[in-house]
């Protein structure tokens, strides 16, 4: 409840937005990222964690520190890397991990009560990291600290993404554009239209997906069970692409351009485009950050199933701390290595156009494919196959 | 340009995530009054599916 709030408008977006264009080139990085600083604190207090939510800004400022001793082939980039991964797994998958030993929370003796997780871990982890790796491999240049801290704590992708590139974005950073009329134009138009995307159709159709349950699902008719899990095909897709339109309307109104994360992924025609326009800036770093360091296409066919496997397997379990989750990636894992076999066994002819009946047969295959893999996304595993069960038999 | 790529420039240019709009697309950035108008209709469409509370799904707590 952060982009669909006043607060977030009025306390942060429109005052900071103003202030960092007035602001010389010197203190912009600094009016970021005071003003991600406080809107870190404000939403982190008021929303989640309380204060010692609020207190996790000091991963943020640890971070920084530890950044600036990351040169090119030093081994603390691989100390930063490691800690960011320890902090992930920490607050994120502490429960989980130890939940697998002892099932009983009762008696797990290292079982977090109160657990939480500090605003946006599973994003700006992957911005550590990807600082880390790419200052390893000089592929980066260091910046100075305040443009780093402005880098990872902008507030408008902060939370869930787009994910960054400091690349990318230190250039941005220090040669804001100056047409903000287009850029105000434009950011609003995507900022109201991400809204409502969020309001109109998404929570629209929680009406649909709230019925994905038990209960629900052993009273339901079958067609009606495929009406709630298409329903929440549509749902994640407008809900998401909603919080980007946001994310990348509010990054505008300051002059910033950051990356897009969806490009139309439903009208794609396999499930190789399908990953190429859905989520766009995490398919891009799991490619760059797993994928490759793995071997990446260039190894024997085996293996390169395997990459594609192990590379899912990591955006499944990253998605959330459950068994279902891990499913999820796991199908679709399965999915990319059936299209690429399928490709091995008969070749695109480049020049060739596929006909109409083709195209359209290969949609609705990719379609239905990527929609009933979400049952895993948004059902435990035993309630999903139980869907499944009840839809398939009876 | 296929009419599906028309189609989707247009709806992208739309909803902000184009600067231009497709070939033969009659509206432009600077027409103010047109955007006044289709603010305004967004604006509406948000007051009017507002209040149901329900939190972004990718956001993890």
């Amino acid at each position: 409840m952060i982009f669909n709030s006043w607060d977030y408008y009025l306390f942060f977006l429109i005052p900071s937005a103003i202030l960092c264009r007035a602001a010389s080139p010197e203190r912009r990085p600094w009016v970021m990222f005071l003003s991600g600083g406080l809107f870190f604190t404000y939403f982190s207090y008021t929303q989640f964690g309380g204060i010692a939510g609020a207190a996790c800004l000091a991963i943020f400022l640890w971070e920084s520190f530890v950044s600036r001793f990351y040169k090119p082939a030093s081994w603390v980039c691989w100390f930063g890397v490691t800690q960011t991964v320890v902090f992930l797994v920490l607050f994120k998958y502490r429960n989980f991990l130890t939940g697998l030993v002892w099932h009983d929370a009762a008696h797990n003796p290292l079982y977090w009560r109160n657990a939480f997780l500090p605003l946006g871990i599973s994003f700006f982890t992957f911005e550590f990291v990807h600082y880390a790796v790419d200052r390893y491999k000089n592929k980066t240049e260091e910046g100075t600290a305040t443009e780093y801290l402005a880098f990872i704590l902008f507030f408008p992708t902060m939370v869930a993404g787009p994910i960054k590139r400091y690349q990318d974005f230190l250039p941005k950073l220090r040669g804001i554009s100056r047409a903000w009329v287009i850029d105000w134009q434009r950011g609003v138009t995507r900022i109201l239209t991400g809204l409502v995307k969020k309001f109109a159709i998404a929570d629209v159709l929680t009406a649909y997906t709230s019925h994905l349950n038990s209960a629900d699902i052993s009273r339901a008719y079958r067609p009606i069970l495929l009406l709630w899990l298409f329903a929440y095909g549509i749902k994640i897709y407008a809900d998401f692409s909603a919080y980007s339109d946001i994310a990348i309307g509010s990054a505008r109104l300051f002059g910033i351009r950051v990356p897009e994360n969806f490009d139309w992924p439903y009208l794609r025609t396999n499930i190789t485009e399908f990953w190429r326009h859905w989520h766009m800036s995490l398919t891009s770093w799991l490619i760059d950050y797993i994928y490759i360091p793995l071997g990446g296409s260039r190894r024997a066919a085996g293996q390169v199933y395997a990459n594609i496997l192990v590379t899912m397997f990591v955006s499944g379990i990253w998605h959330g701390a459950g068994v279902n989750f891990i499913v999820w990636g796991l199908l679709h894992g399965v999915m990319l290595v059936v299209r690429r076999m399928w490709r091995q066994i008969r070749p695109l002819d480049p020049d060739a156009r596929p006909p109409l009946w083709s195209q359209l047969g290969s949609w609705l295959l990719t379609y239905v494919a990527v929609n009933f893999a979400w049952a895993f996304f948004c059902m435990d595993v035993h309630t999903a196959l139980y869907f499944f069960r009840r839809l398939l038999i009876g | 340009m296929t009419i599906l790529d028309w189609l989707k420039h247009a709806f992208d240019y739309m909803g902000g995530a184009q600067d231009d709009p497709p070939p033969g697309f009659g509206i432009r950035v600077e027409h103010w009054w047109f955007w006044a108008i289709w603010w305004a209709a967004l604006a509406l469409a948000i007051y009017v599916f507002s209040g149901q509370s329900s939190k972004f799904i990718y956001i993890d707590f």
